[in-house]
Parts: C-alpha cells; sequence; structure tokens
C-alpha cells in the first residue's frame, strides 16, 4: 500500500517539530527516514501511524486520509515495548487480540510468526529472560502477526548491539522481500539506511523538512557479502554522510 | 548459590536464633526485671494458653476484627487508587487525605474511633481499616500512575479502545504495586489490631496481653506475645509468597 | 511499599483544594450538629488554642518530644552502625537480618506490654518504643544503601590503593547517604508513631496520655484538638528530616 504526506505540519510547544513535509512512498517500497537530532523522523513516522495529529497537511493511506491507527499499519518500537507480564505468544497475540480475531486463528498465527522469526521454542517464556535481541524479534513479530500493508520502524536496532545487529538487518530484509510489504524506518545509523532501503529521506532539523532523497540503486538481495564491501556502498554511505554533516 | 552455600547461611540463621535463646535465657536468669520468664517457661505457658487459656478463642475474635477491617480497605482501597490513577484531579487532590493518614500516628485515632462505635468488633475493624486502607489506596494510585508511557503508546498503535486498555494494559501493569499494596497494608492492619486491642482491652490477642501482665502472669504474658508476633509474620509470610507466585515474570 | 515520598504532592493547588475542602466540609457538619463526634473546625480550634495558651500542650508536648529525642537518637546511632556494619559485611549480615526483616514489619506494638514487664511503668518504656518502631526501618534502609553502592566505584578506589578506611569514607558513606537518609526521614516518622503508642499504652505522660484521658472523660473537642497537635508534630518532623535530606544530598 502506497503513502503520501502532503503539507505535514507539526509543533510542540514553541517547537516546530515538522513544516510542511510532503513525500511519497510507493506500495513495497523500503524507506529510510534520517536526519540529525531533532529532525522530526520519529515525530512523522508517528504522524504516519495515525499516533500523533498533524496540525496543518493530511496523511493518506492507499489514496485514503487516514486519522487514527489502522490495521493496515503496524509498527515496531526502539525500546521493544512487550508486555512484560505476558509470554511470548501472548504477546505476539496482542494486536490480533485487539482486532478481534479468534482464539484458535490468533494462536496459529502467533505460532506461525515466532517460528518465522526465528524464536522456535521461546513461546511460553517471559520478556524478561529474553535478550535485547531475541525481545525486538518479538516485537517485529507481533507487528506482522496482524498482517499489515506498511510495517512503521522507529530505530527499532539501535538498542542492540552491531553483530547481532547485522543478522537482524539481514532477517528483516529475507521477510520483507518474502511478503513485500512498505516499510517506513527510522534510524541514526548511515550504513543502516542504505544497506536495508530503495530510497533514503533525509530530514533538516528545527523545522523538520525533506532535505533531500536519495535513490539507493544497490542490487538485491543485499545480504551477499559483497554489497557491504563495495565502492557503490561505501559512495553511497559516504554521500550520505556528506550531506548530513552540512546539517548539523 | 551452591549448596554448600546454602547450608553455609542455614548455619548463619540457626546460630543466630540460638543466640538469640541463650540472650533471653541469661536476662531470664540474671533477674533484669520481677518475673522475667526465660523460653522455656514461655513455651509451656504458651501450650497452656492453647490447651485452656483462650488462645485460639482471643484469636478467633482478632481475626474477625482483622478479616472486616482489611477485607473492607481492599473492596474499598483498591477500586479507590485505581479510580484516582485513572481520574487525576479526584487523584491529586484524594491523595493529600491519603498523605495525612499516612504521616498521622494513626494510634491517635483510637480514641476517637472507640468513642464513635463503642468498645466492640466494629471499633477494632475500623481500627484496622483506617491503619491499612491509606496504603493499599496509594499504592494502587502509584500503579496505575507509573504505567509505562510506551506500554500505552503500543496499545493505541493497535487501535486500543479505553476500556481494553485499561484491562490489558493499566491493570496488569499496576498489579505489583497494588500486591505490594496489600503486603504492606496487612502488616499495618496487624499493627493497628493489636493496638487497639492492647487499648480497648474487652478483646482478642490484645486483651489476653493485657490482663495477664496485669495479673503479673508474665510468661503467659510472654507467650502470648510470642504467639501474636508469629502469627503476624506467618501471614504475611504467606503473602509475600502469594505475591512471588502471581509475579513469576519477575526476573 | 514504595519508598517514594508520598508526602510530596503533585501539586500546591491540590493540596489547597483538598485541605479547604475538608476544613469546609468538617466546619459545616459540626454546625449541623449531625453527629455528636464530630465538632465543627471552629470550636476545635478555639479549645486548641486554649489548651495551648494554658500551658496541657505544651507540658505534654515537651514530655512526648523528649521521649522522642531519647528513643531516636539511639536507634539512628545504633541503627547506621549496624546497618553499616551489616551492609559491608555478609557474615553480619547473615547473622542479623532475619530478625531485622521480620521485626520491621511485625506489630511492635505487641512488644510494648513486654517492654512495661522490663521496665515497670515510667517514660523509658515510651523511649525503649521509639527505639523499637525507628531502629529496624534504618537499618533496612542503610543496608540498602551500602549494598547498592556500585561495584566499579569500588574497584576503582580500590585501584588507587585504598583501604578498608579510607574506602567506607570516599566510596561507601557518600554512596549510602541517600538511602540512609531516606531510612532516618522514615524512622523519624515512626518514631512518632512510637511514640504517640507508647504513650497511650503506658497512659501516664505526654500526648498519648491526654488522648487517653480526653478519650475516657468525653471531651471530643478536647481530643480533636491533641489529635490535630499529634498531626502537626508529625507533619513538622517528616518536613524537617525532609529538608535536611535535600540540604545534604545536593549532587541527586
Amino acid at each position: 500500500m502506497d503513502i503520501a504526506a502532503r503539507g505535514v505540519s507539526r509543533r510542540f510547544g514553541s517547537v516546530q517539530a515538522l513544516a510542511e513535509v510532503t513525500l511519497a512512498i510507493r506500495s513495497g517500497e523500503f524507506v529510510t527516514l534520517i536526519g540529525p537530532s531533532g529532525c522530526g523522523k520519529t515525530t512523522l513516522l508517528k504522524i504516519i501511524g495515525g499516533l500523533v495529529a498533524a496540525d496543518t497537511g493530511e496523511i493518506l493511506i492507499g489514496g485514503r486520509r487516514v486519522a487514527g491507527p489502522g490495521r493496515e499499519r503496524s509498527m515496531v518500537f526502539q525500546d521493544f515495548a512487550l508486555l512484560p507480564w505476558a509470554t511470548v505468544k501472548r504477546n505476539v497475540e496482542f494486536g490480533l487480540l485487539l482486532a478481534g480475531v479468534g482464539r484458535e486463528e490468533r494462536e496459529a498465527a502467533a505460532l506461525r510468526y515466532i517460528a518465522k522469526v526465528g524464536l522456535a521454542g521461546f513461546e511460553d517464556a517471559y520478556p524478561g529472560q529474553l535478550s535485547g535481541g531475541m525481545q525486538q524479534r518479538v516485537g517485529l513479530a507481533r507487528a506482522l502477526a496482524v498482517n499489515p500493508a506498511i510495517l512503521l520502524m522507529d530505530e527499532p536496532f539501535a538498542s542492540i548491539d552491531e553483530q547481532t545487529r547485522r543478522l537482524f538487518q539481514d532477517d528483516l530484509l529475507a521477510l520483507w522481500s518474502d511478503e513485500r510489504k512498505t516499510v517506513v524506518f527510522v534510524t541514526h545509523s548511515m550504513e543502516e539506511a542504505i544497506y536495508l532501503s530503495d530510497r533514503v529521506i533525509v530530514l533538516s532539523p528545527r523545522p523538520g523538512r525533506v532535505h533531500e532523497v536519495l535513490d539507493v540503486a544497490l542490487p538485491r538481495p543485499r545480504d551477499a557479502a559483497d554489497v557491504r564491501a563495495s565502492v557503490e556502498f561505501t559512495r553511497l554511505v559516504d554521500g550520505l554522510w556528506k550531506i548530513l554533516r552540512k546539517l548539523q | 548459590m551452591g549448596a554448600s552455600e546454602r547450608r553455609l547461611v542455614l548455619g548463619f540463621r540457626v546460630a543466630s536464633l540460638v543466640a538469640f535463646l541463650l540472650l533471653w535465657e541469661w536476662a531470664a536468669r540474671a533477674r533484669i526485671s520481677f518475673n522475667f520468664p526465660g523460653p522455656w517457661p514461655t513455651v509451656l505457658a504458651l501450650l497452656d494458653l492453647v490447651r485452656g487459656g483462650g488462645l485460639l478463642s482471643a484469636t478467633a475474635t482478632s481475626a474477625l476484627s482483622l478479616a472486616l477491617g482489611f477485607g473492607t480497605a481492599l473492596i474499598v482501597g483498591i477500586p479507590l487508587g485505581l479510580v484516582m490513577g485513572v481520574v487525576r484531579p479526584v487523584g491529586r487532590v484524594a491523595r493529600v487525605y491519603c498523605d495525612l493518614l499516612i504521616a498521622l500516628p494513626t494510634a491517635a485515632l483510637i480514641p476517637l474511633v472507640i468513642l464513635t462505635f463503642g468498645i466492640n468488633v466494629v471499633s477494632s475493624a475500623a481500627i484496622v481499616f483506617v491503619f491499612s486502607a491509606p496504603f493499599i489506596i496509594m499504592n494502587a494510585y502509584g500503579g496505575v500512575r507509573d504505567v509505562r508511557p510506551r506500554l500505552v503508546e503500543m496499545a493505541r498503535s493497535f487501535n486500543v479502545s479505553p476500556l481494553r486498555l485499561f484491562t490489558l494494559i493499566v491493570v496488569p501493569s499496576a498489579l505489583p504495586m497494588i500486591l505490594s499494596g496489600v503486603r504492606y497494608g496487612l502488616s499495618r492492619a496487624f499493627v493497628g489490631l493489636i493496638i487497639a486491642e492492647l487499648l480497648l482491652s474487652p478483646f482478642g490477642l490484645g486483651r489476653l496481653i493485657m490482663v495477664s501482665r496485669s495479673m503479673f502472669e508474665h510468661d503467659r504474658m510472654f507467650a502470648a506475645v510470642l504467639w501474636t508476633v508469629l502469627l503476624a509474620v506467618g501471614a504475611l509470610a504467606l503473602v509475600s509468597r502469594l505475591e512471588t507466585r502471581l509475579m513469576r515474570w519477575r526476573t | 511499599m514504595s519508598e517514594r515520598s508520598f508526602a510530596e504532592s503533585d501539586s500546591g493547588l491540590a493540596g489547597l483544594v483538598a485541605i479547604g475542602g475538608l476544613a469546609l466540609v468538617w466546619e459545616t457538619v459540626g454546625r449541623l450538629g449531625i453527629s455528636l463526634f464530630v465538632p465543627p473546625l471552629s470550636g476545635v480550634v478555639v479549645v486548641w488554642w486554649g489548651l495551648l495558651t494554658d500551658g496541657t500542650l505544651l507540658g505534654a508536648a515537651r514530655s512526648s518530644l523528649l521521649s522522642l529525642v531519647k528513643g531516636f537518637v539511639p536507634a539512628a546511632c545504633l541503627g547506621v552502625a549496624l546497618g553499616l556494619a551489616m551492609g559491608r559485611f555478609r557474615t553480619v549480615r547473615l547473622f542479623f537480618d532475619g530478625y531485622v526483616n521480620t521485626l520491621m514489619s511485625a506489630p511492635l506494638s505487641a512488644l510494648v506490654p513486654v517492654l512495661i514487664a522490663l521496665f515497670g511503668i515510667r517514660d523509658t518504656v515510651v523511649a525503649a518504643t521509639v527505639f523499637m518502631f525507628s531502629f529496624f526501618v534504618i537499618v533496612v534502609n542503610t543496608v540498602t544503601g551500602v549494598r547498592g553502592t556500585e561495584r566499579s566505584l569500588i574497584e576503582m578506589a580500590r585501584m588507587f590503593g585504598a583501604g578498608e578506611i579510607g574506602l567506607f569514607r570516599r566510596i561507601y558513606l557518600p554512596s549510602a547517604l541517600p538511602a540512609v537518609l531516606l531510612g532516618l526521614r522514615l524512622g523519624a516518622v515512626q518514631a512518632v508513631k512510637g511514640m504517640v503508642v507508647g504513650e497511650m499504652l503506658i497512659s501516664l505522660i505526654g500526648l498519648g496520655e491526654r488522648l487517653i484521658y480526653y478519650g475516657n472523660t468525653f471531651l471530643i473537642t478536647h481530643l480533636y484538638a491533641v489529635i490535630l497537635s499529634v498531626l502537626l508534630i508529625a507533619v513538622l518532623t517528616s518536613g524537617a528530616a525532609q529538608a535536611l535530606d535535600r540540604a545534604l544530598v545536593r549532587w541527586k
């Protein structure tokens, strides 16, 4: 499903977080939002997700205006946002429960996605018993279980160590190419942005605006070991860094 | 903790207990004061009380006051605390009353309660209520107030209804604090119960303690005191066990 | 129980509304004569003023506060000392923590008759009750403070050659100070409670004795006046402890 933002603005108190942001994301595209602190990338993500209202402008999902959260959009959080008192299975079922899915169907879907993110066998574990990487997999499974057309990810790998993060990135790409959802990904990491996306949208800070859009023409699948070492990859990352450096 | 470590800890606890008993025995022998019973006479007196001295009926009376007062505190307090947490203005005002009741030496209210309700079970139940309710209320309130905003946000991203937000997120999130409030409230309930009965006198374990003292039957008094303290400690340990059982997900 | 200070209200406005509202309701209910046991607030204030000026309150309060100090100061000194020892040395902790933890939540008032048996019906019992009520809270909080010292700070100090005393002075004590002060604050509140309970049970001196007396003689307005005085002392003690806390721990 495609996403369009038209003239979106948002202020918090005296701070103008976003000003007249307009962009379009094609269905099935993997897009990253990146920019210095204060550029409003998380705010924009939450507006797309329907958690925060825009002061001006509109968000169109699949051509229709949206005002709040919806089943077609699902979110993954940086600090995982898992219910500590519930098992992995119950956590993954959460979105389905709220959507009114019946118990058997819910359970089956949950088990399926738990296996998909590589956590088979941990269905009855509690989040407190899992590592950060595993907890985020649960968060991802929960987001995928409701079968959204759009996946919104707010720096999902920021709290995870680098080695686990690289494996995770490849797993995410594998899952994505499997079901071709539209993904909007927020990150601070330039390598991550280039490695994962089709396009990188750079936002400038105070107020947040679309500063530049980079096309990432690297071949897919990206998990081939050469991509990170390739000249093209390094050039793109360096180009992105030059843009960001001027914005600091 | 390895097996040998466990044995060491156990050894220490046993040594500690033995030291205490020896100290007690020495105090009795050294005749610190008039008729200060040692451990053995206390135990004998305890058995005596159980058999025919009315320990069990006194315990039953005390338990009744405790159940009435503490039960009411739970039934009234927990929902009230939850409401206070959800309806913030109510919470901000009502907590002032709880803060005052917590700061006040609640025993000071006992003569007032006795005057109002008379010398009966209702009085001691009311005192138990006043001792325990503020903590139960404040803990339920705090539990609701301290729900992680991120979890609320996550639920909203799945388009949750306000009712479900309350039952699926707020209540489970507040449960640890509610339970610890219940546990602390119970310890306060015992405190209130005993003070009330020591002062009210016609009733329960407190009466037994005071009567024994006034008749200088110090061994009986010690026995009753020991029994009371053990009872309270036992009840609290049970609640603690329950709490751990319910909070299995806590690492 | 959460150890945050419940006495710190979110907003002063809420406090004013709450207390103002209570005063209003109290006065109205009293004036309407709804219950024999709820005299109007104005009546209570008048009696309170009378008791203050004729010396009853001050005399009783002086006696009470004397017992409070006689009980709290030893409890604070011994409590912190034991807490430090228990926090630092595992053997000491294993020996004592059974008692400390159980006695902290046990109905200590049940032990007051034992104190009476020990000391007789005298004011020493009140000081002993104050000691008992406050001691364990102080110990437990001190232990928590010492044990919560960051491992990395200890290791760092050791690397720079700090000995046992140096460690105590420069690492353990400053690190544990917030918890110790919290324990002293909670202990002060408990001490006031112990003071009232002790006095009521021996019924001989102080504000507690006044409570029993006015209760027995059905002088309800006087009873309220003394209750308010006790509340005032409790709130002032807690406030003083809090101010001390804030003054000493500015790095928090």
